[in-house]
């Protein structure tokens, strides 16, 4: 059979991809934190529901399923690097650019770019992590202009701001909206504009 | 950059411009309501007389906080959501979302579930790649097309009617597999499908692309160059349209489509230039033969058995990670990006949805162009407005 | 029917006036294209071939909000799209009826808990006449909707006197003097 792994796309491939990025992007001198996961792709039979029971234990390892992805040291570089990864590994295309507030607890949100390379047919995640308190960010629309738009969106959802971005309006969103919708400590709002919302 | 707006226009073959009117920029709003945005979207034109200047989208008539609903609800909670952002595409959604939960969960799910999906999937693209041909059609200026649309669409919805009791909204490809397994004699009536439809397809072939009106119309119009389709992250039709050789189903095979055989179709400016409004409709009208062609080879090799994973039952609690997987939908790629910490409720659903992406290159698309093509660009992305806002 | 309008006292002739021009009313209908989400889909399928709204003289969709009597909210209205909405009702010259079709343009539907940009029901801006259930109601649904707007609109009075007694609620009148 061809270049199958799982039913759901070629994700080894994917992880083969994040590790020869991480490595030309720290031989290019970027900081940066390559995450593998640790379970297998396919849970051994009778084994899906367990796992997670397993994982819930105290003192067990930490399991992590899904994609693996790079974790950039400072939020900062982000354009460079998407800029690296374009014009040196060939990653033409920015699928998406969003961003995760992983609980209420947490400090920090973090920043999700996915890129493509047609050639090789690998994808690569790329992260960052900024503050909640002081969100701000250089936004890479200039390095790929399909940013744009996803930026606008994550900027009213969670309240970041990308420095430099070319047209900072919000997107989804009224105007006048007030709150991050996307945050998780979000507060349903009462009434917008004198009509109540429950 | 030339002065006068129309002056870009003239290595552009086959179009008159009278260069020595002046006139002042006038704005027009197009929408929200509009029978030609396809939903409810409002493109803000600058046009200078005929000829548009600028153009400038405005989205979120139509945002139901799906990210949200996302988060909030238990993963199986979520899958109806799934279905209405976009609603001309409902098992495609169902399917992109399932195979996210999937790949956390880390089960496989039976082949014959597999094949079903791909099934369905496939007709919901026909009937899909129907209902934006014929309305394509409606903005142009030609009620016919439509009619006869919606005539085949019918008989897919039927289909879907037989298998899963709904006619849009089906919920059918859940997590696990599917529903439940197709009634007696659904497949052989899906071939029956397939046998009147390559027939009906020359109906459409001859009514569309074959009509002068329609070619004058959309030929050389709204080009979208490959580099502009990579560096706006189009997908689909949209960059296939411009001439790249990408679809997810061959490049990123899932499910069984690496046991399928079927062509990549590209835009070859088949009337005009590669990546016009004409080459994008191209792309469409021959995915349905491709679909028909991938429905015939499913329903010759389907195999007997289960259709849905013994251990996926109502409470999904997939291992803690993040996995983002992506298929092929009929307006490009349908991305989720799902993060799980190990409880039944989603950290992030994240919906990549191909409409958001091809329309924001729209607004490039438009100046230079004449204000009545404006309608004729739109049309082409084929964009799904629940989709674009979700 | 301006000046007249519930004015007359019941007699004959009135009545039968009455009947001819509810008649013309309630089976010519012109909605208006107005599709906002997932139920504009099945409203387009009644508009074609084989659910034929045509049947019922009400086929004839238009663009714009002048030429048309009937707004079929088709959809989820959010609070961006409900002040337009709103204008759009405004400018439809009367009479003039609004149906609410499926679930979401009823009460929110599947938004109504964690929605929090959706209105929760279209009725909260715009007098709606008919309500359709479903997510999204079936053609027939949507034909049977049709069917009850014009029995309403049959039992409407136009030059006759509204009796005394009948108190009609504020806001769901379709023509207000
Ligand atoms: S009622 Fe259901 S089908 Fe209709 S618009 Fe709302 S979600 Fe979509």
């Amino acid at each position: 059979m061809a270049a199958r792994d799982t039913a759901w796309g070629p994700m080894e491939l994917n992880r083969a991809a994040a590790q020869e990025a991480a490595e030309a992007l720290r031989a290019a001198g970027w900081e940066l934190e390559l995450q593998l996961p640790n379970l297998p792709l396919i849970a051994p039979e009778g084994e899906a529901k367990d796992l997670v029971r397993r994982a819930k234990e105290e003192d067990a390892e930490p399991v992590w399923r899904g994609d693996a992805f790079l974790l950039l040291g400072k939020a900062q570089d982000l354009p460079a690097v998407l800029e690296h990864c374009r014009d040196e590994l060939g990653y033409a295309l920015l699928y998406d650019a969003t961003a995760v507030d992983p609980s209420v607890d947490s400090a920090e949100l973090k920043l999700i770019y996915g890129l493509r390379n047609l050639q090789t047919k690998a994808r690569l995640i790329v992260q960052a992590r900024v503050p909640k308190t002081e969100a701000v960010v250089p936004s890479v629309a200039l390095v790929y202009p399909a940013a744009d738009w996803h930026e606008r969106e994550a900027a009213e959802m969670y309240g970041i701001t990308y420095t430099g971005h070319p047209d900072p309006r919000k997107l989804l969103l009224p105007d006048d909206w007030a709150g991050f919708p996307l945050r998780k400590d979000y507060e349903y709002p009462e009434e917008y504009n004198g009509i109540s919302c429950t | 950059m030339n002065s006068h707006p129309a002056a870009r226009f003239d290595d552009k073959p086959g179009r008159e411009v009278e260069l020595d009117v002046a006139t002042q920029d006038c704005m027009i709003h197009m929408g929200p309501q509009h029978p030609a945005t396809h939903g409810v979207m409002r493109v803000l034109l600058k046009a200078d007389g005929e000829i548009l200047a600028g153009a400038q989208t405005h989205l979120g008539y139509l945002h139901r906080c799906a990210e949200k609903i996302g988060e909030s609800v238990d993963w199986l909670q979520y899958l109806p959501y799934t279905d209405r952002y976009d609603y001309l595409a409902a098992m495609n959604n169902n399917l992109g979302y399932s195979l996210a939960v999937e790949s956390l969960l880390g089960v496989e799910v039976p082949e014959r579930a597999q094949y079903l999906r791909v099934i369905v999937a496939e007709l919901n693209r026909i009937a899909s790649h129907l209902f934006a041909v014929g309305t394509y059609g409606l903005d142009l200026g030609a009620f016919t097309p439509l009619f006869t649309a919606l005539r085949d669409r019918e008989e897919v919805l039927e289909l879907f009617e037989k298998i899963c009791g709904a006619r849009l909204t089906y919920s059918y490809v859940r997590p696990g597999g599917v529903m439940n397994d197709a009634p007696e004699g659904w497949l052989a009536s899906v071939a029956a499908f397939l046998d009147g439809f390559e027939k009906t397809w020359h109906e459409y072939w001859t009514l569309i692309a074959e009509n002068k009106i329609f070619i004058e119309r959309t030929a050389n119009i709204g080009v979208l160059s490959a580099e502009q389709a990579l560096a706006w992250g189009c997908s689909g039709p949209m960059l296939r349209g411009s001439g790249i050789d990408w679809d997810l189903r061959r490049d990123q095979p899932y499910l069984i489509y690496d046991r399928l055989e079927f062509d990549v179709i590209q835009g070859v400016g088949y009337r005009g230039q590669v990546g016009d409004c004409f080459d994008r409709t191209f792309v469409r009208m021959f995915e349905m033969v491709e679909s028909v062609r991938i429905l015939r080879q499913c329903l010759e090799q389907i195999p007997d058995g289960e259709v849905l994973h013994e251990e996926v039952g109502a409470v999904i609690r997939p291992a803690p990670g993040e996995s983002y997987v992506a298929i092929e939908n009929p307006r490009g790629e349908l991305g989720h990006y799902c993060v799980s910490d190990g409880t039944k409720i989603a950290v992030r659903v994240r919906v990549r949805s191909p409409s958001f992406c091809n329309m924001s290159v729209a607004e490039h698309l438009m100046p230079g162009a004449m204000l009545g093509d404006a309608a004729a660009i739109i049309g082409s992305v084929d964009i799904v407005v629940g989709e674009t806002d979700r | 029917m301006g000046v007249l309008e519930n004015s007359l006292p019941e007699s004959i002739l009135t009545t039968r006036v009455d009947w001819m021009v509810n008649w013309a009313r309630s089976s010519s209908l012109w909605p208006m294209t107005f599709g906002l989400a997932c139920c504009a889909i099945e409203m387009i399928a009644v508009g074609g071939p084989r659910f034929d709204v045509d049947r019922f003289g009400a086929g004839a969709f238009r663009a714009t909000p002048r030429q048309a009597d009937l707004m079929v909210v088709a959809g989820t209205v959010n609070f961006k799209m409900g002040e337009r909405v709103k204008r759009l009702y405004d400018q439809m010259p009367g009479p003039k009826y609004v149906m609410a079709l499926g679930a979401c343009a009823t009460g929110g539907g599947p938004y109504h808990k964690y929605g929090y940009t959706v209105m929760k029901g279209v009725d909260r801006i715009v007098p709606v006449d008919v309500y359709v259930a479903g997510c999204p109601p079936r053609p027939e649904a949507f034909l049977d909707g049709l069917m009850l707007l014009q029995q309403k609109i049959k039992r409407q009075r136009v030059i006759r006197a509204q009796p005394k007694d009948v108190i009609v609620p504020q806001g769901t009148e379709a023509h207000p003097a």
